[in-house]
């Protein structure tokens, strides 16, 4: 009985893939240390500064409490994404992803999962964060607003799942936490996501508009305040996706040839 | 499961043709034939460092041969990997952390197409007792049957195992064993490397001998006992007979050591004799097992020297 000829390949392999994905998730939800650091801490700093800038008006229709729920919202989401996939790394250097390489998920379905896993485990960050702006921040928006601010957050992380990949590929169990920290909080604070970027000096607000994280704050304000979507935002977005991809897809085959 | 082994094209269950690998300098693998057939079960015996893992990794695909060709059941490594037609255990990987050994299992069989059930494969491998342990938790030996468990996911046709036995005491190492019988009297093909002679010996049908990235010798367990695991006499031989000690039944080879001399026999207990009769004076005689590492390094030493001729 020949097993391959009989199985309908593509089905299958989708659903391993889901499978997979969802068993990972799971694990990653495991690890207390990452859900403190990806969900209280921008919870935290959220409600500390939503105290402190209540009922004051950012511009642009946005009351300050709205600027900051994206940004908070943003800043953990980003945690969230870079480092799950940064956890890779520790796969890979204990062995894990070679035991994994004698099944029948292919190469690519286990990149695809793992970028999965990190767009599902920024999900609780996004909504508490969300939730706390709605009820102690007193952010009023209707419900197609919150659900198109909240999609378009999410989906702006597409690029910094990737960049958390690239890291676990190209980092060791030694260099992953500190590379996938400094990478977290630089582009949240480079970007804009702690500091408005009109506060920083000239020259710095420069560098900030070439970071992915000053776009994904950019793209979920401008959705929030209800006047579209910006197309320069998912411009530079996609754009950072298709570069991360292409660095991604070069240190995950030079990893594997390093095995 | 008794699936009944496909014949692949070529009949082959494993066929390696002039498989050579680099890494930097070394070359780790320097022309590797075998041939295995389906349902041998086959040592691959060799010190460290001869290449046996080396020659495992490009056997599963998860290395490329810098030269050669790599064939199971006649189809692509990773064509039979993903067909679920292998099972591996490799060597000294650490196991995912902070999940259970049963959550493992049953993670690792939804990666499979044709699994069988986690608990079967958990009870062959002997390792229901700790199904609901932490994999971060396991002592060594719990560790390599739980690896085993997971080359039996697959429910495979192949069953490739690297150094199997590394941190199982000698009880787990039996019980290890007798499951491994069990799995292949449905006729399976197994292929399992190991540094133990006397493990090869008693488990496999036929031991290939790898040493320096070559093979060596390739016979029953008990033609490579002869070959590679010999004995030595050491004794004092004065006068003229000790110049055709050579030619004595049983000895391979003479060194001198000062005043004493040292034969290298395939059959230490008919040298003996043969000595104790053409050479009455001999004393001091010592006899000690073959030092398997040096061994190999003699079989090196052979081949290259046939090789040359």
């Amino acid at each position: 009985m020949s097993t391959v000829t009989t199985t309908p390949r593509a089905p299958r392999t989708g659903a391993m893939t889901a499978r997979y994905a969802l068993m990972s998730t799971r694990l990653a939800f495991r690890n207390v240390r990452f859900l403190v650091l990806t969900v209280a801490l921008p919870l935290l700093l959220f409600l500390l500064y939503a105290n402190l800038y209540q009922g004051q008006d950012a511009g642009d229709g946005l009351s300050v409490v709205a600027y900051l729920m994206v940004s908070m919202a943003s800043f953990g989401c980003i945690g969230a994404a870079i480092n799950t996939g940064a956890r890779i790394a520790i796969e890979r250097q204990v062995g894990w992803n070679r035991q994994l390489r004698l099944t029948a998920l292919p190469a690519h379905s286990y990149l695809v999962a793992k970028a999965v896993v990190s767009m599902l485990v920024t999900l609780p960050a996004l909504l508490l964060v969300f939730l706390a702006g709605a009820t102690i921040g007193g952010v009023q928006l209707s419900a197609a607003q919150w659900l198109e601010t909240g999609v378009a957050v999410w989906l702006g992380l597409i690029p910094f799942a990737v960049l958390g990949l690239v890291i676990g590929f190209a980092g060791t169990v030694d260099t992953v936490q500190p590379i996938s920290m400094i990478t977290y909080l630089g582009l949240s604070i480079l970007g804009g996501l702690w500091f408005p970027v009109d506060q920083f000096p000239t020259f710095l607000q420069d560098v900030a508009k070439v970071t992915p994280s000053y776009w994904l704050g950019e793209l979920g304000r401008t959705v929030l305040a209800g006047q579209g979507v910006p197309m320069t935002a998912v411009a530079v977005l996609a754009a950072w996706t298709v570069v991360l991809g292409l660095v991604g897809i070069w240190s995950y085959r030079r990893s594997g040839a390093k095995v | 499961m008794s699936t009944t082994t496909p014949q692949a094209p070529d009949g082959a269950a494993v066929r390696l043709t002039g498989l050579h690998k680099h890494f930097g300098d070394v070359h780790a693998v320097r022309g590797v034939d075998l041939l295995i057939a389906p349902g041998e079960v086959v040592a691959f015996l060799g010190p460290n460092g001869a290449g046996k893992s080396t020659t495992i990794d490009m056997l599963l695909g998860l290395t490329r041969p810098d030269a050669g060709t790599v064939r199971i059941f006649g189809s692509d490594p990773v064509a039979a990997v993903q067909a679920g037609r292998v099972g591996a255990m490799l060597q000294a990987g650490a196991l995912l952390p902070d999940v259970t050994v049963r959550e493992l299992v049953t993670m690792f069989a939804g990666l499979h197409r044709n699994p069988m059930p986690p608990a079967r494969a958990m009870e062959m491998a002997g390792v229901t007792d700790i199904a609901g342990r932490k994999t971060q938790k396991l002592s060594g030996g719990q560790a390599q049957r739980v690896r085993f468990a997971l080359a039996l996911v697959p429910d495979p046709d192949l069953l490739v195992l690297d150094e199997p036995t590394a941190a199982m005491d000698v009880e787990v190492r039996r019980a290890f064993w007798a499951s491994m019988r069990e799995f292949t009297a449905g006729g399976r093909t197994v292929l399992f490397a190991t540094h133990y002679l006397q493990e090869a010996d008693q488990f496999a049908d036929r031991v290939v001998v790898l040493a320096r990235g070559v093979l060596v010798a390739d016979g029953t367990g008990a033609q490579i006992k002869s070959t590679v695991a010999g004995r030595t006499i050491s004794a004092v031989v004065a006068g003229a007979g000790a110049d055709r000690l050579g030619d004595l039944p049983g000895v391979l080879g003479i060194e001198r050591q000062g005043a004493r001399t040292l034969l290298h026999c395939n059959d230490s207990d008919v040298a003996l004799r043969a000595l104790l009769a053409s050479c009455p004076q001999a004393h001091d005689i010592e006899i000690a097992a073959g030092n398997l590492e040096d061994a190999f390094l003699e079989l090196v030493a052979t081949s290259r020297q046939e090789a040359a001729r």
